[in-house]
């Protein structure tokens, strides 16, 4: 008996020795894949000598749940996409930032300082932004082919095995946009319209199903799928070490243009940490470091000069005025995300 | 031993290697030399070593193993505690069906209910005290609800074998409670006890659902961080972990089976 | 007892509450009270009636249903072998059973992606015969799913099943056999009863988790072919509705019920395990 008291306490021990270092410790919640997870951790700590403990997450959808399932005191840095930032302002799981603490703000570009879903920086500060399209294996389908959505719900089109994106909004949209309609609709018909699409197409065999994040990315670069709905950096990464057989391509129909900000959770253990992360982020030659890596594109404007010249050439990372037309921003439908969310378990469930 | 028709044996046969395939393969491609494709590359232990160095993976495993033991140690003393109790109380007979059938709950309700619920739970006594975030803390308290019943009902059949002679006799002797307890029952009962604390345990680094449900971010377990890590797409460094998984679950097997044996 | 009490009983009591309660529209919970989850459950949605909901719960105590049978017509065979073991080297057989049973599911289920990748014979026997396109993986879809499930389950059915295989008395069956019995009464009125106190708890300890399973469909049905456990775990995850997610809980919750007391009706004095 005494043997298990002195193992029980022993453990209690070491949970609460954990629990003090924290003020060293800065926790991201982050898309996987979205920086070097190996070697800027390790900067940081050079720079700040705060240790970086990273979890990761596929969508954003994820995130919130996670958050709202109790994350929000369990996360310094958390990275969501500009649509559902203001139902996180309302929820009230974010805190505003301190912008004593982050003397680099000036570094951001204009128009990132003053964006529709956080006027002025109160919660978030730009980290980076880019497209969504279509990754393919140029020895599958030919670059003629991939220029349209239709590749993909066409079913008299066989592309090989594709995967979709496990992202509710992202992919209902681009189906809106494939089907001619708004991105952002909310209109009854039109979602079941799209909804119809979507499981026809899940249904065929050569659709691998849903996967978030990187998962369609990693299945082309394996040569497990033909195509998959991507972020642009992601395949653009994959691109720069294999340029022969990937490519990437924004449909003609167009697709979604998205930001990506760094928040701080409003129940945060460590908030100066935090901030500490965002103003080095926002360092020129971090920022740099940060697209460079990753290949997506920066609001960094003082970072500019230091990015690879291959990436501002290229429309996949930086997109030409033309692609930006087709481009929409998803937007925060509020009340109205429900009968989004509410048709996408219906394409799930069918 | 009898003969048996050779379609019987290939049944059997096949019904193992159904079992064995899929497992081998993942040690297979745990040494081959290539990242992407199944094309056999030549043999290396690469993926091996960069598990070794990978911190994430490592601390997960802490987790898996921190949280089992201490579950199992909680799950065991209770377990024992309400197996004891309930055989050896003069409940009502009313009393006694209901509570067999709160034991036997979490037992045969699928675990993503009770999963369901917990998250739902947690998070309303989140709203009273903040201990109740998702991490290690919560899967323990989720765990030992589980392992309890399963500790429990293993030692009440091995209550049940042992029987009241044993007892009898020795309260014949003037052995009092406390005594009776320390001396007489709980050595008898050792064996059950630690097949149900083994029980427990298994259980407990194998579960996946309950976890999912319950994980915080520092609380990762082997299992969820496999699962997040396929939907990924699988890497060889995976393969790797899932074999070394495997070795020690069969060595852990192997070890209790002589364990017991003596 | 204090403890199951507090964490099990009251956390159901609390599913039973939210399940009746609205999803808020930002996926927070409001404390609204209404029967619409449930309609929802039934097929009214805003989008027109779907018969989806009810399509997913029958899925899933199919499968499972099935699940059990073809584990149960694999285990037979099995247990039978190793009863014909010697008694020495019947103990290294059935440790092969245990192995993959103590195994990680989730290590089991995504080993599937190996077998049926399109490079090795399984997919490629799928794509000679027509079934899928060349150079497809042979899943996601019901097929794998299936597998996957039946692998997980398998130790499930045979361990309960060899304790009776193995205090089988096989003089009843050659009883059968020397009055000319077919093959099939043999082993309906000789095996079969005997080894029905195994076989019951074998049953019952895989239809009842094979229905609420997720892993399995998740990782090789992918969104293709889902079950209700799948159903749940959206809910509380991406989709954020957990009332919806609560109210599937409870649906599922009544048919385990429902087995548990058909397998009681039938088995009065079985004692479990």
């Amino acid at each position: 008996m005494k043997k298990l008291t002195v193992l029980l306490v022993a453990f209690f021990i070491a949970f609460a020795g954990t629990a003090l270092a924290a003020d060293k410790v800065l926790k991201i919640f982050i898309w996987s894949e979205y920086m070097d997870e190996v070697n800027m951790p390790k900067a940081f700590e050079k720079a700040t000598g705060i240790k970086v403990k990273l979890d990761l997450y596929e969508s954003n959808e994820e995130m919130l749940a996670k958050l709202q399932a109790g994350g929000v005191s369990l996360y310094d840095i958390v990275v969501p996409s500009d649509y559902i930032m203001p139902s996180m302002i309302k929820l009230k799981l974010l805190q505003p930032l301190d912008h004593s603490k982050i003397p680099n703000l000036k570094n951001l570009a204009p128009k990132f300082r003053n964006a529709s879903f956080d006027p002025g920086n109160k919660y978030s500060v730009g980290w980076q932004w880019g497209t969504v399209g279509l990754m393919y294996r140029k020895d599958r389908i030919k670059d003629a082919d991939a220029q349209s959505w239709s590749i993909l719900f066409d079913p008299k089109k066989d592309p090989g095995p594709f995967c979709l994106l496990d992202s509710v909004r992202e992919m209902m949209g681009i189906t809106l946009r494939y089907l001619g309609h708004d991105f952002n609709s909310i209109n009854p018909k039109e979602l079941k319209a799209a909804s119809d699409v979507l499981i026809r197409t899940k249904k065929r065999t050569s659709c691998l199903g849903f996967k978030g994040g990187v998962g369609g990315k990693n299945d082309v670069v394996a040569n497990a799928a033909a195509a998959a709905i991507v972020y642009n950096g992601d395949a653009i990464q994959a691109m720069a070490e294999d340029p022969k057989h990937l490519g990437f391509v924004v449909p003609k129909e167009g697709s979604e243009i998205w930001l990506d900000s760094m928040c701080i959770p409003a129940k945060a253990p460590n908030p100066d940490a935090a901030h500490k992360w965002i103003n080095w982020i926002l360092e020129p030659k971090v920022g740099a470091s940060l697209s460079n890596y990753n290949h997506f594109a920066t609001p960094n404007q003082a970072a500019m000069p230091f990015l690879d010249k291959k990436d501002l050439a290229n429309p996949g990372v930086w997109p030409t005025p033309e692609i930006m037309k087709t481009l929409q921003f998803t937007k925060d439908l509020g009340k109205d995300t429900r009968i989004v969310d509410q048709a996408w378990t219906m394409v799930k469930s069918h | 031993m009898r003969k048996l028709h050779p379609a019987v044996t290939l049944l059997a046969m096949v019904t193992l290697a159904f079992l064995y395939i899929p497992l081998l393969a993942v040690a297979i491609f745990s040494v081959n030399a290539t990242r992407y494709g199944l094309a056999w590359r030549g043999f290396t232990l690469d993926w091996y070593v960069k598990l070794m160095h990978n911190e994430v993976i490592l601390s997960a495993a802490w987790n898996s193993l921190a949280l089992a033991v201490v579950s199992t140690v909680v799950a065991t003393i209770l377990g024992t505690a309400l197996a004891i109790g309930m055989d050896r109380f003069p409940w009502t007979k009313k009393a006694g069906t209901t509570l067999d059938l709160f034991l036997h709950l979490p037992v045969v309700v699928p675990d993503i209910i009770f999963a369901a619920a917990l998250v739902v739970a947690f998070g309303l006594l989140r709203m009273i005290s903040s201990i109740f975030e998702p991490g290690l803390l919560d899967m323990i308290i989720a765990h030992i609800t589980f392992q309890v019943s399963f500790v429990a009902l293993v030692v009440r059949s091995r209550l049940a074998s042992i029987g009241r002679d044993v007892e009898e006799a020795a309260r014949d002797l003037f052995a009092t409670t406390p005594y009776l307890l320390r001396r007489v029952l709980l050595p008898l009962l050792l064996p059950g006890i630690f097949a149900g604390a083994m029980l427990a345990f298994t259980l407990s680094l194998d579960d996946f659902v309950i976890s999912f449900f319950t994980a915080g971010p520092d609380s990762q377990t082997l299992p969820l961080f496999i699962f997040a890590a396929v939907r990924r797409g699988v890497t060889p460094e995976i393969h790797a972990l899932s074999t070394l998984v495997l070795l020690t679950t069969v060595l852990l097997i192997i070890g209790m089976e002589r364990f017991t044996r003596k | 007892m204090l403890w199951i009490l507090l964490f099990l009983v009251l956390p159901g009591l609390v599913l039973v509450v939210v399940s009746f309660a609205t999803r808020g529209s930002y996926g927070q919970l409001e404390w609204s009270f209404t029967i619409e989850n449930y309609k929802r459950l039934l097929g009214f949605s805003v989008f027109g009636w779907t018969a989806d909901y009810i399509i997913i719960l029958w899925r899933s105590v199919w499968v499972a249903f099935v699940t059990s049978l073809i584990a149960v017509i694999l285990c037979y065979p099995l247990c039978f072998f190793i009863c014909s073991r010697p008694k020495r080297t019947r103990y290294l057989w059935l440790m092969l059973v245990i192995i993959p049973f103590w195994t990680n599911m989730v290590i089991r289920t995504y080993a599937w992606f190996l077998i049926l990748a399109p490079e090795f014979p399984p997919a490629r026997l799928a794509n000679l015969l027509g079934f899928i396109p060349p150079n497809t993986p042979l899943y996601p879809n019901a097929f794998a799913v299936y597998i996957g499930m039946v692998t997980i389950f398998l130790p499930f059915v045979a361990l309960p099943l060899y304790s009776s295989v193995e205090r089988l008395d096989w003089s009843l069956v050659e009883a059968a056999q020397d009055l000319y019995a077919s093959k099939v009464r043999v082993f309906t009125q000789a095996i079969l009863p005997q080894t029905m106190p195994g076989l019951s708890v074998g049953i019952i300890l895989t239809f009842v988790p094979a229905m609420g399973m997720f892993v399995v469909p998740d990782l090789l049905g992918g969104a293709k072919y889902m079950l209700v456990g799948n159903l749940i775990e959206q809910q509380f995850g991406a989709s954020r509705d957990w009332p919806f997610g609560a109210a599937v809980s409870m649906a599922l919750m009544v048919l385990t019920m429902v087995s548990l007391y058909l397998y009681r009706r039938k088995h009065k004095d079985m004692e479990f395990v």
